[in-house]
């Protein structure tokens, strides 16, 4: 019968918990009422589930397409945006590496590099295509051309942000430039790289998918056209619910391999 | 014998819009085991003296010698500044080999050395831990290590306790004068907070304003093993007047 006096140290971790429970629970609930409502009023013909589809004929639609080789397609695009996305990555960082290196460089290509980052990337298509071919490459390479200047930009300025002091303190102890780059400035920007990372993760899905908007054969961008070519909405929804849970996933993988890498925090 | 020697130094800086002569004609020296201040109304052009002294930068006109010889970066000279600028993402205790990695010194001996002094000043349980897990006053103590480890001739010391919270600094300021002084260092140290100044020095230069000139040295023969002693002297104020009148 007697109820135990909780300690304030016991409070204050049930109300944490109560909090995230509450976070948890509301969550779950948005996305459940948010496909309940589409359901119903898709089921009272509120809305017309030919235009909007339904929650009920999306799962149709996607068991229909893990029958019928929809994981080529998925394939199709995990490898266009991953290999753009590392490209690109990589790629860029070493440039990055270059202008730091270079202040001629950096002041000389600056314009260029401002002009670049507010060009639609899109309107290159037409000249890929002619360039590279219309196919895989041609969607990889808008993917790189998409990840590749916003690299540049960011890791270079978290190069330029590093401690004044600490660089002081290199050259004090007779560092050469090699050593302040591998000693410090490489390993200092890494919280800012892996913030770099993850928005290119995003950016290299906008890549691929925009890239086989262009020129497709295959993959869930390919899908998605498709379907709203010949007004199967059912296979864009599905397509585009197969593609919030593939990047969110790859989002996942890269705040997993952040929190090994920057334990010092 | 004087380690570290400034012969009618000058510094002007060069911008785009103009000229500013930073340093104008200053001398003096430092002696072997002895501490001396600089002090002087602020940016009246303390660290650039303390660059030049450090081979940082190169003087406009006159000579600086370290030992005798025209200085240059290397490691007969160590650097600490306001910020204990040690590296978040190494451990302690490399953060305090830094200096020998860079110096590519694989050497035993200099390892060792550097592992006794952490022991010797408390930092050996911690040596596996980050920086961001330290108190203020500890993190100091680490980036002093650091600075030891590559057994300096002279140590240089910018603004070295301005960042910390008061409490702190009297501790890191005993600590640091304390470790300095059993490990038989010389030290040149830049501040402007007089008392500070008073309480550390064996010898004070004091600079004029922009462009920095020797408006007058001081040695200070204030009795106190520590500098938290010597606060307390009946002396310490008379010093503070004269040091102050000279500045203001």
């Amino acid at each position: 019968m007697k109820k135990k006096l909780r300690s304030e140290r016991e409070k204050y971790l049930l109300s944490l918990k109560k909090q995230s429970t509450k976070v948890h629970a509301i969550r779950l609930a948005i996305l459940i009422g948010f496909f309940g409502l589409w359901q119903i009023l898709a089921y009272t013909e509120t809305i017309d589930d030919f235009i909007t589809s339904s929650p009920v004929r999306i799962v149709k639609m996607l068991r229909e397409l893990l029958s019928s080789g929809i994981f080529v397609h998925i394939a199709t695009t995990l490898y266009e945006c991953i290999l753009g996305f590392i490209i690109a990555t990589v790629v860029g960082s070493l440039i990055a590496v270059w202008l730091w290196w270079s202040e001629t460089a950096r002041r000389v290509l600056e314009p260029y590099l401002v002009v670049l980052n507010s060009l639609p990337k899109i309107a290159l298509g037409p000249v890929i295509i002619i360039w590279v071919g219309a196919g895989a490459k041609a969607i990889i390479m808008m993917t790189v051309l998409i990840c590749i200047i916003v690299t540049v930009i960011s890791v270079l300025s978290g190069f330029m942000e590093c401690d004044k002091d600490k660089i002081l303190l290199l050259r004090s102890m007779g560092a050469s430039k090699l050593q302040i780059l591998t000693k410090l400035i490489l390993p200092g920007s890494l919280p800012n790289f892996m913030s770099v990372i993850k928005i290119n993760v995003g950016l290299a899905w906008v890549g691929a998918i925009m890239g086989e908007y262009l020129v497709s054969s295959a993959g869930l961008g390919y899908l998605i056209i498709y379907g709203g070519q010949v007004f199967k909405l059912d296979l864009v929804m599905a397509s585009t619910l197969i593609l919030c849970l593939l990047a969110a996933l790859m989002y996942i993988v890269v705040a997993v391999i952040e929190k090994r890498i920057c334990r010092f925090r | 014998m004087e380690i570290l020697q400034l012969k009618n130094v000058s510094l002007t800086y060069q911008t785009r819009t103009e000229e500013t002569v930073a340093v104008d004609d200053v001398s003096f020296g430092v002696k072997e085991g002895e501490f001396v201040v600089i002090v002087g109304p602020s940016g009246c052009g303390k660290t650039s003296v303390l660059s030049l002294a450090g081979g940082l930068i190169k003087p406009t006109s006159g000579q600086i010698t370290l030992d005798g010889k025209p200085v240059e970066t290397n490691s007969k000279i160590g650097y600490m500044l306001q910020h204990d600028t040690l590296f978040e993402w190494r451990t302690i205790e490399k953060n305090v080999m830094l200096g020998l990695e860079v110096q590519k010194n694989r050497d035993t001996y200099a390892k060792n050395y550097a592992h006794d002094l952490l022991k010797k000043y408390g930092l050996y349980d911690f040596r596996k831990h980050y920086p961001s897990q330290l108190s203020g006053g500890m993190r100091q103590r680490a980036a002093l290590i650091r600075t030891l480890a590559l057994r300096p001739r002279l140590l240089l010391l910018d603004e070295a306790f301005s960042a910390l919270d008061f409490q702190t600094r009297m501790e890191v300021c005993d600590d640091v004068h304390s470790i300095i002084k059993s490990e038989g260092k010389t030290a040149l140290l830049v501040t402007h907070d007089i008392s500070e100044a008073i309480s550390l020095a064996d010898r004070i230069v004091v600079l004029s304003k922009r462009p920095a000139k020797v408006k007058s040295l001081y040695t200070v023969n204030l009795d106190g093993k520590t500098p938290f002693e010597r606060r307390e002297n009946k002396e310490f104020s008379v010093w503070f007047d004269r040091i102050w009148r000279d500045i203001s």
